[in-house]
């Protein structure tokens, strides 16, 4: 050892000198290590470390890069493609209520509670609630009175809606109607007015109440 | 192939001699900032946990004085150690004597006007608001340019080399000579000449500051431990066929670590998803870095106790792993979200810059300097004080601030406790952290100490002369070596 004991720290020896340093490392540079069993661990080990820190930045890297979106910060943000189309299904009540505003509360009212002693109320109404059958015809068709709402009588006459609005508007604004304002009835489908409309054929006379009460009994 | 050890060694004294002025000037004033930095550093730690200290007087308040501190340590004292242990050990490497060493003191004294006055600026109130780039805009040319003049020295020192060969050291020299002026001029122009818009200010601010680190202040500590562990124990570094990937892996992930600085930050989440990916890249250099180093040293281990600079070398290396643990640890997401804006994001630029850079910077000092001035440290009592205090300050400040930063993070993270209570509860751990560096600083006026008796031509004077004999040369063990098999 070159630095002796004694020396109590007040310079250092050097124990080899520059140019040996950088002869012997560089022949070190070009050797491997002594391979004892003909099978020598580091470079194995070091080669195997390479990879799998590749392997799991990679894989960390796609995970957490959303895209290299330039406009996400946060790693749990959506990781849908910008612009990809998202279908959301719309409840057909609130598809419904759209037709109903535009077309059926002129009469009815928005409120559905119509015009006492001219327009029959919706809501609460046992028509509204009662048999799908009926209440498509008389969307369908429309409705010649007298008839019978909430016990009250009505006299006016309904108009044919069946060539202005498609099934499916139909059936929203049914389905609308009869969801609305505490009413509680199942959802009329497109299909079932499809089959009404079908079944019935070409018919340009309004339905009367008496035609009506006596389907579905 | 073998030079015979006289003229070695002679050769070696011409270096040395060539080098002497410009080395001295650099660690002189590195010294001077390591001291007003520490000071500084203190105040600043001190005021965490006692408001009112020096907090009159606007120059002296936290905001002022926090990034002074930290300006001095790092231009300061970290800047010129780096100058004077890499110009020497690039002319002792390339075996030819240091040129222009009246360029090289014009260079140190505009490089020391110039962090002079930023520190001055910091202190006026006219810093910037970017880490590590707060001094005003006016030092930022002085710098560049004093620096050019520093750098071009080591780069053309290598350039007319008198080697066949170029060593691990080297390598980390060579790049950081470059790395430096990239880094600075791309902070400053994307920063403060040109700004860049929003979101990316804090983007090129952590890679600056990543790479401040990584790409400067870790090159020159590995510079340092790739020299003395040979050259101090006469045995060669082991399993030295890896350096060079470690080389190569460690610069170009490090490059792209910076990102791992935002996690969480409003900024686009690739930045800082990168940024973590490039540290857990970087396991790969650490790994080899470590085997190279702690493998040398294995066997060895009666030389930690009769060699200072062993000494220094070790603590630094630990030092490295330890900040690069840290750092692997700060970029996993969950536990950033515990500890970020804690002590302990703290002390992992702390330990890169006090624990693997200054103590490599300590151990250099202690060999380099009685060569240049063939005089033996007076005092072996201050020698001893001073890595006594680094061993210890190195110590509690690293175990003492991870179990700070791990509380201050889990209470910061329970919405039930108030910010008072919290800093309440740091309370002793800042006074701690305070104690802490006190304990370095003292350490450090100790080595000042010695530099002044050895260094200062005045006050050298009585101390005794040291006689260095030829050093025996480096034999390639036939234990660690086969014959060369294609």
């Amino acid at each position: 050892m070159s630095s002796s004991p004694d020396n109590n720290y007040r310079f250092e020896q050097a124990g080899a000198s520059d140019d040996s340093i950088q002869q012997v490392h560089a022949q070190l540079q070009k050797q491997k290590p002594d391979k004892k069993n003909g099978y020598s661990f580091l470079p194995l080990g070091v080669l195997g470390l390479m990879c799998s820190s590749v392997f799991f930045g990679s894989i960390y890297l796609a995970h957490y890069s959303v895209r290299f979106d330039p406009l996400v910060v946060n790693e749990s943000a959506k990781r849908e493609k910008p612009g990809a189309v998202v279908v959301t299904a719309v409840p057909p009540a609130v598809l419904g209520k759209k037709v109903f505003t535009t077309i059926c509360a002129a009469c009815h009212q928005v409120t559905g509670l119509g015009v006492p002693g001219i327009y029959p109320p919706l809501a609460g109404s046992e028509w509204a609630q009662g048999n799908e059958e009926r209440i498509i015809r008389i969307v369908l068709h429309g409705l010649n009175g007298p008839i019978t709402v909430e016990g009250k009588d009505y006299t006016n006459a309904m108009a044919s809606l069946g060539t202005v609005l498609k099934d499916e508007q139909i059936a929203n604004a049914l389905t609308y109607v009869r969801q609305e304002w505490g009413n509680k009835a199942p959802e009329v489908k497109a299909e079932t007015v499809a089959r009404i409309r079908a079944e019935v054929g070409p018919r340009t006379a309004p339905w009367t109440s008496a035609e009506l009460l006596k389907i579905g009994q | 192939m073998n030079s015979t050890d006289k003229n070695s060694r002679a050769e070696q004294i011409e270096i040395d001699a060539s080098a002497k002025w410009p080395v001295l000037i650099f660690f002189g004033s590195a010294i001077m900032w390591l001291l007003l930095g520490g000071a500084l550093q203190l105040i600043a730690s001190i005021q965490l946990h006692t408001p009112d200290f020096l907090s009159a007087c606007a120059w002296t308040t936290y905001g002022r004085v926090a990034p002074a501190a930290q300006n001095a340590l790092i231009y300061g004292w970290g800047m010129n150690a780096a100058f004077a242990f890499g110009l020497w050990l690039m002319a002792r490497l390339s075996a030819t004597t240091l040129r222009h060493g009246g360029w090289l003191f014009v260079a140190a004294k505009f490089w020391n006007v110039g962090v002079a006055l930023g520190i001055a600026g910091i202190l006026g109130g006219y810093s910037t608001s970017f880490e590590l780039l707060e001094m005003p805009r006016y030092v930022t040319l002085i710098l560049l340019v004093a620096y050019a003049m520093i750098g071009v020295w080591g780069v053309t020192t290598f350039s007319i080399r008198n080697t066949e060969n170029v060593y691990a050291s080297q390598w980390y020299l060579f790049g950081a000579a470059f790395w430096f002026p990239w880094l600075y001029a791309i902070g400053q122009i994307m920063l403060l000449k040109a700004p860049v818009r929003g979101v990316l200010q804090p983007v090129v601010n952590a890679w600056f500051v990543h790479g401040l680190y990584g790409l400067w202040f870790v090159p020159i500590a590995l510079a340092s431990a790739y020299y003395f562990l040979p050259k101090i124990l006469g045995k060669p570094i082991a399993n030295y066929y890896l350096a060079p990937l470690a080389f190569w892996w460690l610069v170009g992930a490090t490059a792209f670590a910076g990102g791992s600085r935002l996690i969480g930050a409003p900024v686009p989440i690739w930045i800082s998803t990168l940024g973590g990916a490039a540290n857990f890249l970087l396991v790969v250099p650490v790994v080899v870095i470590a085997l190279n180093f702690f493998g040398t040293l294995a066997g060895n281990i009666a030389a930690i106790g009769s060699s200072i600079t062993i000494r220094f070398t070790l603590i630094s290396m630990i030092g490295f792993v330890l900040a690069s643990v840290l750092n692997f640890a700060l970029s996993i997401r969950g536990f950033a979200q515990i500890v970020q804006f804690t002590l302990l994001t703290d002390l992992r630029d702390w330990l890169i810059f006090y624990g693997c850079f200054s103590t490599a910077m300590f151990g250099a000092a202690y060999f380099i300097l009685p060569r240049l001035t063939g005089l033996q440290w007076r005092s072996s009592a201050l020698v001893t004080a001073h890595v006594g205090t680094a061993v210890l300050g190195v110590l509690l400040l690293t175990v003492g601030l991870a179990y700070a930063g791990w509380t201050q993070g889990k209470m910061l993270n329970d919405a039930a406790i108030p910010f008072g209570d919290i800093t309440k509860a740091m309370t002793f751990w800042f006074t701690f952290r305070s104690v802490g560096l006190g304990l370095l600083l003292i350490g450090h006026v100790a080595f000042l100490i010695n530099f002044i008796w050895i260094a200062c031509p005045i006050n050298s004077r009585g101390t005794p002369s040291a006689q260095f004999s030829n050093p025996p040369d480096l034999k390639l063990s036939n234990e660690s070596v086969t014959e060369g098999h294609a």
